[in-house]
Order: C-alpha cells, then sequence, then structure tokens
C-alpha cells in the first residue's frame, strides 16, 4: 500500500507575484526573477553533488523562526529585515488534497510544483496568505556501510539528484524536506553519517532522536548485508525504542550483479518487530519516495497527536531554529515511474 | 569492509574528549585534512557518558590489573629511520583511580536480570537458518538480547547463570571489598565482594516501606539503556563559552538542551531552593519584606558592579564573605549569595565574588529561569557533536585506534608522523595529543591534581516539589577550612540520564583524599542508603540511594606546556575535564591552541548557509550568514517569555 507520489507537491511553486512566498525553484518558472522583499528565500537546486563539501551544507538557518514544535517561537529577524517578526511564510499549497495528487499522477507526473506553469501561473496571481507553518519536524537518519548508497538516497528524495561518481560523503550533514501526510505537515529532517561510518566510528549520539531509521545494504555486495547485525546493534543500544525502522536494499538497477536475493532481505527484517523492508534504487529514482513517505507514515501512525504536547511539557530546547523553507527542488521529471 | 586509512593528513589529533573535538572542528572547519583518533570504542574519553552497564564495564577497566607492560619492546622499531626517534605513548590508561561501588538496591537472586534492548525481537523468526552467520548465531542464542556488544557484557553473563545474578557486577565489587571500611555501617549492606554464591538478598525487612516502590537493582540492570552516566559532571551557562560556541558554529543543532531548573542550597540540616531571579526573590515564601527588598538591592547592584566602586572598592583586600557580611545581608543571604550564586570559595576575593555573582545574573532569562543548560543524554554528547562537525567538513574517524608513538625527526626536531597499533605511518604536519596518552616519562614532572566524584542512583529528589521532574544544582559548601565545597547535580528522568522514578546525581569536587572520603560525608547528609531506611524513621524523609560509585579522575588542567618533556614544537597537548562547572577552560583551551597553529584562520566560524548558493543564475540573495546569534529558544509555554530578554531585565524595575 504505497502513498501517492507526494514530493514535489509539497513544494509551492515560485512567488513571482511577490509577496510571502517561500523559495523560487527557479527553472521553468517565468517570473523567478522578481524578489519582490529581502525576506523572500530562496532554496538550492540541484546540487553539484556531496564532493563539494561547503556548498553542500544545509540545515539550520538560525534566522529562521522555530516552528513546527508546537510552540511559534518569536519572530526570526532576518538580517535587514528588520524588526520584522516572522519571516515571510509560504503559502498553503493548492493541490495538498487527493483529487490534485491524482489529476497530477495522472499527468504523468508533471507534478504540481515548481514546473507545471499553468499552476504555478495560477497561483502567482494569487494572493499569498502565510503557510501553515509544519505540524511536526521528523528526525530521520540513515546508516549502513559505506558506500552502499545512503547519501544517494537521501539527495534522490530530497533533490531528485543523483551523482553516480560521488563517491564519498563529505559536507552532507542533514538535509530538510517538507511532506504533507495524513494532513499533517511535516517537515523531514534526514541526517546523513558524514562518513563516520567508514571506520565504524558513528557516534552515539548520531542515534539519539531519531524517530525513524532508514537501515541500508547494497544488493550487489554481500558484505554490506553481513555487516547489518552490526549496525543493528547500534540501534539497539543507542536508538529510541519508538524508532521505526526500515531496510533497504539500494541499487535495485544494478540487479543482474545482484547478490542479495529479496527474500534474504525480507527475512531479515521480518526478525526484527516493526521493521520494514523494500528494495529500491536511488540512481533510477524506483521506490525512493515510497521508502521515505511509507517511513513518515508509519512514525505518525504510532506518533499520537498530543506528542507535541508532550515535547513541550518536556521543555526541550533547541538553540538554533530550523530553517522554515527546505531546499527547493528542481522541476520535477517528465516521467515519474510508479511503485 | 576493511578500509585503509589514508596516510597523508594535515592535523592528527589523539582523544576524542571535548577540548580535542572542539579542536578537530574547528581545524576541520577551517579546510585542514583532519585524523581523529581514539584508543577506546566510545567517543569523549574522560568526558564521556554511558549506560548503566557500559559504566560497570568500564570501571572494569580499571579494576583488572594490567599484563601490558607499559613500556613493552617497541614493534615500531623497525618502522623509523636512522633520522627519527620515537616518543612513545601510553598503552593503557592511569587518570582513574579509587573506584569504589556500593550498591544498596535489592538484589533478589530470583529476578533474571535482562538488559532491555531497544529492539523486540520477532520470536517467530527465531528459528531462520538461511541467515549470515552472526545473524544465526544471533537469533538462536537463548538470550534475549542478541545484538550485545561488549559493553554488554555483564549484563549478557547474567541470563546464562542462573542464580548468579550480577556476576559481573560482584565481580567489580569483589576486587574493592578490601578498600572498604568495614567498619562503617553502609558497608554492612553492600553486595559481598567475591564469589556469586554469597550474593544474598538484602534484607527483607524493606518490605514494610510500603510508600516507596523499591526499584531492584536488577530493573536498574535492565533498564540500563535508559542511563547515560557522565564521568565529567558540568553544566552549561547560558552565557558561557560553549554555549556562544555552539551557537556561533551551529553545532548546536545536534543537541538538545534543558533547563536547569533549580538552584539549591544546604542549610543548616535542609536543602533549600534559593530565589535568583527576580521573580524568584519576591514569590520566595522563604524571604522575609525586608530579605527581599534588600537581596534584590544587592543583586541589582552586582549587575553592573563596575559602575559603582565605591560600593566595594574599600573591601578589594578582603574575602568575599568578609564583603558580604558589611553588606546588610543576612546571614541565609549571604549563604545563598556565596554559595548558590557566586559559588566561588568563601576565600575568593571580593572583586571574584562580585564577577562569579554577576557572571550568573547575566545568564538569568537568557533561556530559562537558571543561567544553566543541561544537555539532553547528557554531557558525554558535546564532544560528539563537535567530532560530528569535524566528520562533517571532511574529518576521518576512528575509534579504537590506538597509537604507538610519535615520529619526530631528529635534526628539525619536529614530530612526522604517528605510528598506529597496525604499524601503519600516517604522516601529518601538527599533532594534537591529549594528556593522558602521553608516558610517563613525558609527564615525569608534573604532579596533577584530583578530582573526586561520585555519581549516584536515587529513587527521590532531594528536594521534593509538585513536579519530580526538576534538575537541580546544590553547592555544599566546605565542612571545614581543610577541605572544598562539594558541588551536587541531581538529574531527573526527562533529561534521559535516568531510568523512569529515579534520579541521577552526580557530586564533585577538588579533591583531597580519595573520592569517596572526600564526598561521602556529604552523600549520608544528603541521602540515606536504601536498606537503612528500616532503620531510622527520620531517614524517611530522606530519598534513597540505591547505587553509588566513587573515583577520582586526574585533573590535567592546569598543567603548562612546559611541564611536558621533550615535546617537540608542533606536537601540543590537550588536558582532560577540569574540576569547574562550566566548560570554559575546554573552550579557551582549543582556541587558544587553534590560533596558536592556525593564526590567520577563524575559529569555528558558521558554516554557509545553503541559501547563499544559487546554480542557476537567477538573482542572488546576499543573505548574511552572521545573524547565528539570535537565539531562539523555544521555551515551555508555561514558563512564559523569559527568552530574549536582556539578562538583567529580571532585575529592573
Amino acid at each position: 500500500m504505497l502513498l501517492p507520489l507526494l514530493r514535489s507537491s509539497c513544494f509551492p511553486s515560485s512567488s513571482p507575484g511577490g509577496g510571502s512566498g517561500g523559495g523560487s525553484g527557479g527553472g521553468l518558472d517565468a517570473g523567478a526573477g522578481d524578489r519582490p522583499e529581502a525576506q523572500l528565500q530562496r532554496g538550492i537546486r540541484g546540487l553539484p553533488g556531496p564532493l563539494e563539501r561547503a556548498d553542500v551544507e544545509p540545515g539550520a538557518d538560525p534566522r529562521r523562526a522555530a516552528e513546527a514544535e508546537g510552540a511559534p517561537g518569536p519572530g526570526a529577524r532576518g538580517p535587514g529585515a528588520g524588526g520584522g517578526g516572522r519571516r515571510a511564510e509560504r503559502e498553503p499549497y493548492a493541490c495538498m488534497d487527493p483529487a490534485a495528487a491524482l489529476q497530477r499522477r495522472a499527468g504523468g507526473g508533471g507534478g504540481l510544483g515548481a514546473g507545471s506553469p499553468a499552476l504555478s501561473g495560477g497561483q502567482a496571481r494569487r494572493r499569498k496568505q502565510p503557510p501553515r507553518p509544519a505540524d511536526f519536524k521528523l528526525q530521520v537518519i540513515i546508516i549502513g556501510s559505506r558506500g552502499v548508497g545512503k547519501t544517494s538516497l537521501m539527495e534522490r528524495f530530497t533533490d531528485d539528484t543523483f551523482c553516480e561518481a560521488c563517491k564519498s560523503t563529505v559536507g552532507v550533514d542533514f538535509k530538510i524536506k517538507t511532506v504533507e501526510l495524513r494532513g499533517k505537515k511535516i517537515r523531514l529532517q534526514i541526517w546523513d553519517t558524514a562518513g563516520q561510518e567508514r571506520f565504524n566510528s558513528i557516534t552515539s549520539a548520531y542515534y539519539r532522536s531519531a524517530k525513524g531509521i532508514i537501515l541500508v545494504y547494497d544488493i550487489t555486495k554481500k558484505e554490506t548485508f553481513d555487516d547489518l547485525p552490526k549496525w543493528m546493534k547500534m540501534i539497539d543500544k543507542y536508538a529510541s525504542e519508538d524508532a521505526e525502522l526500515l531496510l533497504v536494499g539500494n541499487k535495485l538497477d544494478c540487479e543482474t550483479d545482484r547478490e542479495i536475493t529479496r527474500q534474504q532481505g525480507e527475512k531479515f527484517a521480518q526478525q526484527i518487530t516493526g521493521m520494514r523492508f523494500c528494495e529500491a534504487s536511488a540512481k533510477d529514482n524506483f521506490n525512493v519516495d515510497e521508502i521515505f513517505l511509507k517511513l513518515v507514515d508509519d512514525i505518525l501512525k504510532k506518533m499520537p497527536l498530543d506528542i507535541l504536547r508532550n515535547e513541550l511539557s518536556n521543555s526541550i530546547l533547541s538553540l538554533q531554529p530550523e530553517p522554515e523553507i527546505p531546499p527547493e527542488l528542481p522541476p520535477p521529471r517528465p516521467h515519474v515511474r510508479c511503485c | 569492509m576493511a578500509d585503509s586509512l589514508p596516510t597523508e593528513f594535515d592535523v592528527i589529533i589523539i582523544g576524542t574528549g571535548l577540548p580535542e573535538s572542539i579542536l578537530a572542528a574547528a581545524c576541520s572547519r577551517s579546510g585542514q585534512r583532519v585524523l581523529h583518533l581514539d584508543s577506546r570504542s566510545y567517543y569523549g574519553g574522560n568526558w564521556a557518558s554511558f549506560n548503566f552497564s557500559g559504566l560497570l564495564s568500564w570501571l572494569k577497566e580499571y579494576q583488572q590489573k594490567s599484563d601490558v607492560a607499559e613500556e613493552s619492546t617497541a614493534s615500531w622499531q623497525g618502522l623509523i629511520h636512522e633520522t627519527e626517534e620515537a616518543i612513545t605513548l601510553r598503552k593503557t590508561d592511569e587518570t582513574i583511580q579509587h573506584t569504589e561501588v556500593f550498591c544498596y538496591a535489592n538484589q533478589d537472586m530470583d529476578d533474571k536480570i535482562e538488559e532491555t534492548d531497544a529492539l523486540q525481537k520477532n520470536p517467530s523468526s527465531l528459528t531462520s537458518s538461511t541467515l549470515t552467520k552472526p545473524l544465526d548465531s544471533a537469533c538462536l542464542s537463548e538470550e534475549t538480547h542478541s545484538y550485545v556488544t561488549s559493553y554488554e557484557m555483564p549484563a549478557k553473563d547474567i541470563p546464562k547463570n542462573d542464580g548468579e545474578i550480577s556476576l559481573e557486577v560482584s565481580g567489580v565489587e569483589g576486587t574493592l571489598a578490601e578498600e572498604k571500611y568495614c567498619g562503617d555501617e553502609t558497608c554492612r549492606h553492600t553486595v559481598s565482594g567475591g564469589d556469586t554464591d554469597e550474593n544474598k538478598p538484602i534484607e527483607e525487612d524493606n518490605t514494610d516501606q510500603l510508600k516507596r516502590n523499591r526499584i531492584t537493582y536488577s530493573q536498574i540492570v535492565k533498564e540500563s539503556r535508559r542511563f547515560n552516566i557522565d564521568l565529567v559532571s558540568k553544566l552549561l551557562y547560558s552565557q558561557g563559552l560553549l554555549i556562544d560556541l555552539l551557537i556561533k558554529s551551529n553545532v548546536s543543532r545536534y543537541a538538545e538542551f534543558k533547563n536547569v531548573t533549580r538552584i539549591l542550597a544546604f542549610r543548616e540540616g535542609k536543602v533549600e531552593q534559593v530565589p535568583c531571579s527576580r521573580a524568584d526573590v519576591f514569590n520566595s515564601k522563604e524571604l522575609t519584606m525586608v530579605e527581599k527588598r534588600i537581596l534584590m538591592k544587592f543583586l541589582t547592584f552586582c549587575l553592573d558592579y563596575e559602575q559603582h566602586p565605591d560600593q566595594y572598592q574599600a573591601f578589594m583586600q578582603c574575602s568575599f564573605s568578609e564583603y558580604l557580611k558589611t553588606k546588610k545581608l543576612t546571614p541565609n543571604l549571604q549563604h545563598f549569595v556565596l554559595h548558590s550564586i557566586a559559588m566561588t570559595e568563601s576565600s575568593c576575593t571580593t572583586i571574584d565574588g562580585l564577577k562569579a555573582t554577576k557572571n550568573f545574573l547575566q545568564c538569568l532569562g537568557r533561556f530559562g529561569n537558571t543561567p544553566f543548560l543541561f544537555p539532553l543524554y547528557g554531557q558525554g554528547e558535546i564532544p560528539q557533536c563537535f567530532c560530528r562537525m569535524c566528520a562533517v567538513f571532511g574529518g576521518i574517524y576512528c575509534l579504537r585506534h590506538k597509537v604507538q608513538c610519535l615520529v619526530v625527526d631528529k635534526e628539525s626536531g619536529r614530530c612526522k608522523a604517528i605510528i598506529d597499533h597496525l604499524g601503519q605511518r600516517i604522516n601529518a604536519k601538527y599533532f594534537i595529543v591529549e594528556d593522558s596518552y602521553l608516558s610517563e616519562k613525558t609527564c615525569s614532572n608534573i604532579q596533577y591534581k584530583q578530582i573526586s566524584r561520585a555519581v549516584l542512583i536515587t529513587d527521590q529528589s532531594i528536594l521534593k516539589t509538585d513536579s519530580d521532574q526538576q534538575i537541580s544544582i546544590l553547592i555544599v559548601p566546605p565542612a571545614d577550612s581543610g577541605t572544598c565545597a562539594v558541588r551536587v547535580t541531581e538529574l531527573c528522568s526527562s533529561t534521559m540520564t535516568c531510568m523512569k522514578d529515579t534520579y541521577l546525581v552526580h557530586l564533585t569536587c577538588s579533591s583531597s583524599k580519595t573520592a569517596r572520603e572526600d564526598l561521602e560525608s556529604v552523600v549520608k547528609k544528603l541521602f540515606t542508603p536504601y536498606t537503612e531506611a528500616a532503620i531510622n524513621e527520620e531517614e524517611l524523609t530522606k530519598p534513597r540511594l540505591l547505587w553509588a560509585l566513587y573515583f577520582n579522575m586526574r585533573d590535567s588542567s592546569g598543567v603548562s606546556r612546559s611541564s611536558y618533556n621533550g615535546l617537540p614544537s608542533n606536537v601540543y597537548v590537550c588536558s582532560g575535564p577540569d574540576c569547574g562547572l562550566g566548560n570554559e577552560h575546554a573552550v579557551k583551551q582549543a582556541e587558544t591552541l587553534f590560533r596558536e597553529i592556525f593564526p590567520s584562520e577563524e575559529f569555528c566560524p558558521p558554516p554557509p548557509n545553503p541559501e547563499d548558493i544559487i546554480f542557476d543564475g537567477d538573482d542572488k540573495q546576499p543573505e548574511v550568514s552572521g545573524t547565528n546569534n539570535i537565539i531562539m529558544a523555544k521555551l515551555d509555554s508555561s514558563e512564559g517569555s523569559k527568552n530574549l530578554e536582556s539578562p538583567g531585565k529580571h532585575l529592573e524595575n
């Protein structure tokens, strides 16, 4: 039971008409040049790849106001934005309803996001409303042995990019993507290992606040599958008991080099209560969205709505606010493979 | 999947304690190729935190006699050239001494002690046999927790040896038997040392103590992973160097924090809450109206004392405590200011006392009602956060990686490389070594101070109030002039450092003697050993002590570089934890070293803002990323809007 592809629909189009739109996608949006306010944020488009360190570091933007934990923080003060209180926020997105999603799918995945001229035009003309801030912030981590494709999976999901040549993860800290599921807007923060798995030196701190854990192996390399118990040990020791687990056999595009069967993967996952399994390909963009969305869905199912209240009452402080607007997606690809 | 370590770096750092980790992040951030090593299997060195069974394993290491001769035959000899000489590093750590464990909680043998994992194994698949080997053995094993690492060994052994519960623990304590006072009443109730057959359950007369649920030792072991026990007990000053660095560098996004909710004082045998903010003072039920006014006036003065030299000039020569006596403060107010607000030793000067008081007051209101924050999951998270930042910028991390020696070029006197335990030579330009790795020969001139530490697991707060989720700090003034003040930090379970219905209490002081000798009297004043509760009705009001650990830790913080023998000019030393409450020393040290090695580089600048990077040639929005100084704390809405007030607001009219 897979969820509809909501990825591209979760981003508003650019707002050439000015106002409080969020990151403008550039790309197919004609009006991208318009920059009505100093507060308008631009997102990253199509990151070149993880090798370029400093460039590829997304993450916290201290200028943006805290949100998502339910207690709206005091307004962020952007540079030069004056004492303006809350930064301009995105408009609510038009196609959050299922009908729109279906329409988009039928249209071969030409998303209603930045790439759809008709809709973005319409949106451009619409008066901007302050968008609803995310209802939840969820932290998800990806672990697995070196070279299995952790960063690729993440980048495929958040930026819809894939860089075959990029071997090492340097400079990738975490990426953010806002998705909407079950009527809730969720800011998904996806953490990468920063390469610390190379010599088995991932910090215990990495596992701490993860609500979801994606454990990845490479179906064409047996040793990455044999390493799984080692990762399970770490999860066992340091991760929250409530974390949702997902096992992913990556590199499905290399079927001919397959060394681990699907059954083997399924069996491994079966041993752990609540661990899901699937195979995917970051390269071919197969099952990638599904992975993340399914994970988020599982987390949400488990998480009662009073999670927010719980967290508030625990008065946990985060010293820096999260960026309100995640990196912008490039225009959606012309055809999206359904699962 | 074995991966080989590169052999060329700019900087090699040995040790993952806090100063080393900050330095690693700074170096990596400024573009240096960093190799960061630790001989341990965990991050943090003496700054680390452990779950309960991990702590027991850690203890074991110090209790076993090391068979490895410190200066055994150097296998590196064949690996260096004639033009080089080697400076060997230590094989074993010797920074921890006088460890003593006292377990008061019920060790009923009938309880099966099994450590609970995060994961629930699916029993139906346990018979699977088509999987890879490690998995098979894990699945088919009778133990319920399959994926144990060596850390969990204490717990792991237990189910196998039915009836020999806490095998490991008693082994630990057994070796300590000699160290305990046998005459002391409390010792009678500790687990007897030696073999497990002596493992009798503690008196069953506790059963009439129905008021409080008895937490058993087996429960503690079972909930081992809920504990995150720091070796070093510190807090973060909300206006301190560490917080500022965390925010400036964006490393703070890797951690979460909680407000320390109470400042406590121990006076006349009672624990009381110290009012320190304006609201506290006025709401206090313990202070009279007159006292409130006097205290407010004094604290307001302290906030900018430099503007009123006439108020203290005359007293520059005398001690702060003397000075306070002249300020019309009543004795209990003097106590609050001296011990709970300034938190200085009684002998400190007036100026230092005023400075400390001001420092405290300035921290109020930045994030909460007290000047302090505590990291969720414990202090041991902080070095890891900096390590992650280092890794994000390309730093390479290797735990479990021992270094045999430093290789020094005879002619230039500079260090060129290290040789690791695998005989691999790794070159670099700069080397940073944490003190505990340096050999006895290198440190022969040094007289180290020590820090006395105690870690307690208790069942109730030392000051019971409506909310049981409080994080408190208490300074107990020295009992007599010879000893030091003892700092007590009590952590509730929502700090994620201890299991539900327990508290984790840390005691710290500068060592005069062994940790137990230094701290036990305070422990007795505040707590009652669990099993003794039946004896003295009065004692029922005190929280029960379930488990206690004492140890001394080396304090290498005051050691100057010149005290080390024969260090090449490009080898720098980081010290271990200091005794202070905040982390100022570690941050200052890291920054000083960084500026010495890389004088033209910026120290931990914020990483570039992703929004500054545009790829498609559209209008650039030149957002400045320098606004990291704005603090956006998300506070509990019930605390009201204390954030972003200027610190002095609490005391202003």
